[in-house]
């Protein structure tokens, strides 16, 4: 799966999404319980926004010496006999990949979920080039069952599926017979996934964290499988967005630490696994062969801009389990693979406005995501500053909405001119008005009275009661 | 061994000259203004922290049973027994000579027809299988995590990944000294070792119970690709 | 003290009823107060909407106006957060920063103002019934204001306040935003509504005409029967 993955435009898919009922009501109790045990997580430390402001120095330090701190990854990556490849584009990227897969004679592929995987449309390059590639995160594995549908959700990929869907999905492709019970649906996905993991000759990671210092990759699970997918096949290849490298094990933790808590509100996941190279001598277990690949695919154009910040992000998805325009359209109304507030940001940036004009559009600006943000990245601002480019530096905006603003910066600039227009409102709206509202307003007020009443212009505006009481003042 | 780098150069010159400037061979990292993680428990005594560790059991959906060492044989059988008995998977570790398990390891259990497989690199991928295959893994903690409660260990020839992940059922054996009040004593730890001139494990795996998901309606199913259920064994042991 | 009010579009065409309940608060408090005539719009639909350069008259014209005022105090959590970001808007403009910068600090939302700067809780105010509070989101995050007005609600005589379920989303409102992604404004603005009834309270508080302006209208229209009160009309209450 690419970025991008509808060809419907913003509003249809948004229409489509608000009529889920399922999804919706999924994704309202979803964010309700992970919001709840972020705020449990965090109000326990009692000290958090210390715990984030150190997590955003951190962030702040490294993308502000991202060569450095990559030099050196990859630097000690090599010295423990792994194989390290820079790559520019995401066709690079996924051509590596396959090319190593290739040389390999591999047939299956096991993975473990990676956003950055699915950037640069890893699977179907694979499957291309012939090879079977399995995902292994349950939720991942749901959905390519489902022939292939896109995540909805940054950490919980299916989240827009019920257990019924899910049981049908199983009985359709999986020879499944048993009921929907989460508790058996996972096992049968155990199951069949354990004999796949003991047959694969790849397997593919994505990375929370790279530790430069050591030239270690982690990877944070409750699952397992990122383990699994770790531990048996004997080629290891794992694909990292550049901007995913820390200094030292000593920033490793606090960084780990914040992404668990807000992400599940755990204290640490069930596994985190720090591995380095390729295993050792005399080991067993673990890959014979390492590859680490680092992709820049427009990351680097963030950089020394105002979106900067963005590239803080550790993928925790706090900002998509706050935001209150998310949790009525779900993340496929975005039509990216990274939804919410982060992927209202991302997703242009990464995408282009040609596909993501909308996105910065898709907020109240409520600010809610900034809050929750574990690294500090001022979402909110960054999607208004996204707003400003569409419609100042690409003119993207229509041109009906673009003189009525014009208009706005004259009219709210003079006070003899807002009067006159105030006043001439009152009368205008006079004929519309009934009990003191609007039920059917004309022109720009349609969209608004459309929904709801719109209150009746007062007969005498504040302004003239205050002089009429005080007199001039 | 010597890895491969391709590209390298080019590529960091981008991300220069996106910020701005040459590329920088020499970085300080800075004193970090906020080091919030170093007051979690600090000062705790081993009992506070066992306190806390207790605790955190629950959290994680992990039982938690306390012996000394003269006891840990008979406690150790009893889970063992409960979790359903044998194949059970182990690493080479000399300690579980330390703790005395030696007569229940090569004498109680067999004559019971429990199989148990100590990892063996002579044996090369038979371990793997012999993992795969078990009802119950056990490890040793190299260090315990009381916040999170979690069992640090280090792989090694000796100390396959596989012993923690692939049986059913996982036993981590906690000497009390191990324990610590977070992570980041544990990453003070691997960066000693560092400094010491050692490397570190090719696999260091932080384990906080069995593996679970909630990819399901975000309802928790405990026990997916890992074991589904686990127990720490706390042994008294200063 | 000297008040110069900042009254909003919003309450000076539609809410001038709230307007004067302020008026009556802060003047029973002792504070001497002035409308400062050249006030228009604060240039917030404009900005938010991403018309920086278009917002600026707007905004220098606000300077101007209230350049000789002692302090500012305006009833939406929202237009004074406006005041707060000139700075930032005019950041490179060395003639206009350090007056956009004054202006920030002198202003105050007004139930920052009567809790902070006034240091009173209780108003004297009553009122009968059951009252759910709507935090608006750029009075509590953004200017931070998330205390002041349930203490000031607390000390209502009569008034019983019930929690409002799942009070920190957003009501849909969003400026433009109500109209311009209206499908998704409705949902959210229903919820909003539906949870306000869930409380059984009387009234629907809230420091933010826009936010009041649109859960009311749509409570209205789809017949939902709870009353929004900005709270200056609660604390000028005296029955």
């Amino acid at each position: 799966m690419a970025m991008k993955f509808s060809k419907k435009n913003f509003t249809d898919r948004t229409k489509d999404n608000i009529s889920d009922d399922f999804m919706r009501q999924a994704v309202a109790s979803a964010q309700e319980r992970l919001h709840g045990r972020r705020l449990d997580a965090a109000e326990e430390l009692g000290n958090w926004e210390e715990w984030r402001s150190h997590g955003e120095e951190i962030r702040q330090h490294v993308l502000e010496n991202l060569d450095f701190y990559l030099h050196q990854l990859s630097e000690n990556v090599a010295e423990r006999g792994g194989h390290v490849f820079f790559a520019k584009t995401a066709e690079e990227a996924s051509d590596y990949v396959r090319d190593v897969v290739k040389k390999k004679d591999g047939k299956k592929v096991v993975k473990s979920k990676s956003m950055v995987t699915e950037e640069i449309n890893l699977n179907a390059v694979l499957e291309e080039a012939g090879c079977e590639v399995i995902e292994t995160d349950l939720g991942e594995y749901i959905l390519q069952v489902d022939d292939h549908d896109p995540p909805s959700h940054i950490v919980a990929p299916a989240l827009h599926k019920n257990r019924e869907q899910i049981r049908e999905v199983f009985e359709g492709k999986l020879d499944y017979h048993k009921t929907s019970k989460p508790e058996e649906l996972a096992l049968h996905a155990r199951e069949k996934l354990r004999q796949e993991f003991l047959d694969a000759d790849i397997g593919i990671t994505g990375c929370n964290f790279a530790i430069a210092e050591t030239g270690s990759i982690s990877l944070v699970t409750n699952e397992g499988n990122a383990r699994l997918v770790s531990a048996l096949p004997k080629t290891q290849i794992t694909v990292m967005g550049m901007e995913r490298v820390v200094p030292s094990f000593e920033e490793f933790e606090v960084l780990v630490s914040l992404l668990t808590r807000s992400a599940v509100g755990q204290k640490l996941t069930s596994y985190v696994t720090a591995l380095t190279g390729p295993r050792d001598e005399g080991d067993v277990d673990g890959p014979e062969e390492f590859h680490l690949v680092i992709v820049d695919n427009g990351r680097s154009e963030i950089l020394g801009t105002e979106f900067q910040s963005v590239l803080q992000c550790i993928r925790c998805a706090a900002c998509v389990n706050v935001c209150p325009v998310y949790r009525h359209i779900g993340g496929h109304s975005y039509g990216s693979i990274y939804s919410g507030p982060i992927g209202a940001v991302l997703s242009p940036l990464l995408g282009g406005y040609d596909d993501f004009k909308e996105l910065p559009f898709a907020s109240t600006l409520c600010g809610a995501c900034t809050d929750a943000c574990p690294v500090k990245i001022p979402l909110h601002e960054l999607l208004h500053t996204h707003r400003r480019i569409i419609v100042e530096e690409e003119g993207r905006s229509p041109i009906s909405e673009r003189l009525a603003m014009k208009a706005f910066g004259i009219g709210a600039a003079s006070n003899p001119l807002y009067s006159m227009g105030s006043k001439v409102a009152s009368t205008a709206m006079k004929p519309l008005t009934k009990n003191d509202r609007i039920s059917k307003g004309p022109g720009p007020l349609k969209d608004w009275t459309d929904l709801r009443e719109f209150p009746a212009v007062g007969n005498t505006r504040f302004r003239d009661w205050f002089y009429d009481q005080k007199g001039g003042k | 061994m010597g890895g491969t780098i391709q590209n390298r150069d080019a590529f960091l010159g981008t991300i220069a000259a996106q910020l701005g400037r040459e590329p920088k061979m020499k970085v300080e990292k800075p004193i970090w203004k906020h080091q919030p993680q170093r007051t979690v428990l600090a000062g705790a005594s081993l009992d506070e922290l066992l306190e806390v560790l207790r605790v955190q059991c629950e959290q994680i959906h992990t039982d938690i049973v306390e012996t000394t060492k003269e006891s840990l044989p008979v406690a150790l059988d009893e889970v063992v027994k409960a979790y359903g008995g044998g194949p059970i998977s182990l690493w080479k570790d000399g300690r579980f000579g330390e703790y005395g398990l030696s007569g229940l390891l090569e004498a109680k259990w067999p004559s019971q027809q429990i199989e148990v497989n100590s990892w063996d690199p002579s044996l090369g991928e038979k371990n793997i299988e012999l993992a795969e295959q078990a009802n119950i893994g056990i490890t040793f903690s190299d260090m315990t995590l009381a916040e999170s409660g979690t069992v640090v260990l280090f792989s090694s020839a000796d100390k396959g990944r596989s012993v923690s992940l692939l049986p059913t059922h996982y036993i981590a054996l906690i000497p009390k000294s191990t324990l610590v009040p977070r992570i980041t004593q544990a990453s003070d730890m691997i960066r000693e070792k560092l400094n010491n001139g050692e490397q570190v494990p090719s696999c260091i795996n932080f384990i906080t119970g069995p593996s679970n998901s909630a990819d399901i309606e975000m309802n928790l199913v405990i026990g997916v690709h890992g074991p589904v259920k686990a127990t720490y064994i706390v042994i008294e042991d200063c | 003290m000297k008040v110069s009010l900042f009254i909003t579009c919003l309450v000076d065409m539609f809410y001038a009823d709230a307007g004067k309940d302020m008026v009556e608060v802060l003047e029973r408090q002792g504070c001497e107060l002035s409308f400062p005539k050249g006030q228009v719009c604060c240039g917030q639909p404009a900005y938010n909407s991403g018309y920086v350069e278009n917002s600026k008259s707007a905004m220098k014209n606000m300077i101007k106006t209230f350049e000789n005022a002692e302090y500012v105090v305006t009833p939406s959590g929202s237009c004074a957060t406006m005041f707060k970001l000139y700075p930032d808007v005019f950041k490179d403009d060395p003639n206009w920063l350090p007056r956009a910068q004054e202006l920030a600090d002198k202003t105050y939302e007004f139930t920052q103002f009567l809790v902070n700067v006034l240091q009173v809780e209780n108003v004297g105010a009553k009122l009968k019934g059951k009252a759910t509070y709507h935090p608006s989101c750029h009075m509590t995050r953004l200017l931070g204001a998330s205390e002041e007005p349930k203490k000031l609600l607390n000390q209502v005589e009569g008034l019983e306040m019930i929690p409002l379920p799942n009070a920190h989303n957003c009501c849909g409102f969003g400026g433009t935003f109500s109209v311009k992604m209206g499908d998704i404004s409705e949902q959210m603005v229903d919820e909003k509504v539906n949870s306000a009834i869930v409380t059984e309270a009387d009234y629907l508080i809230g420091a933010d005409c826009g936010c009041l302006m649109n859960i009311g209208g749509r409570a209205e229209r789809v017949g939902k029967p709870i009353r929004v009160m900005h709270i200056a009309q609660v604390l000028n209450s005296r029955e």
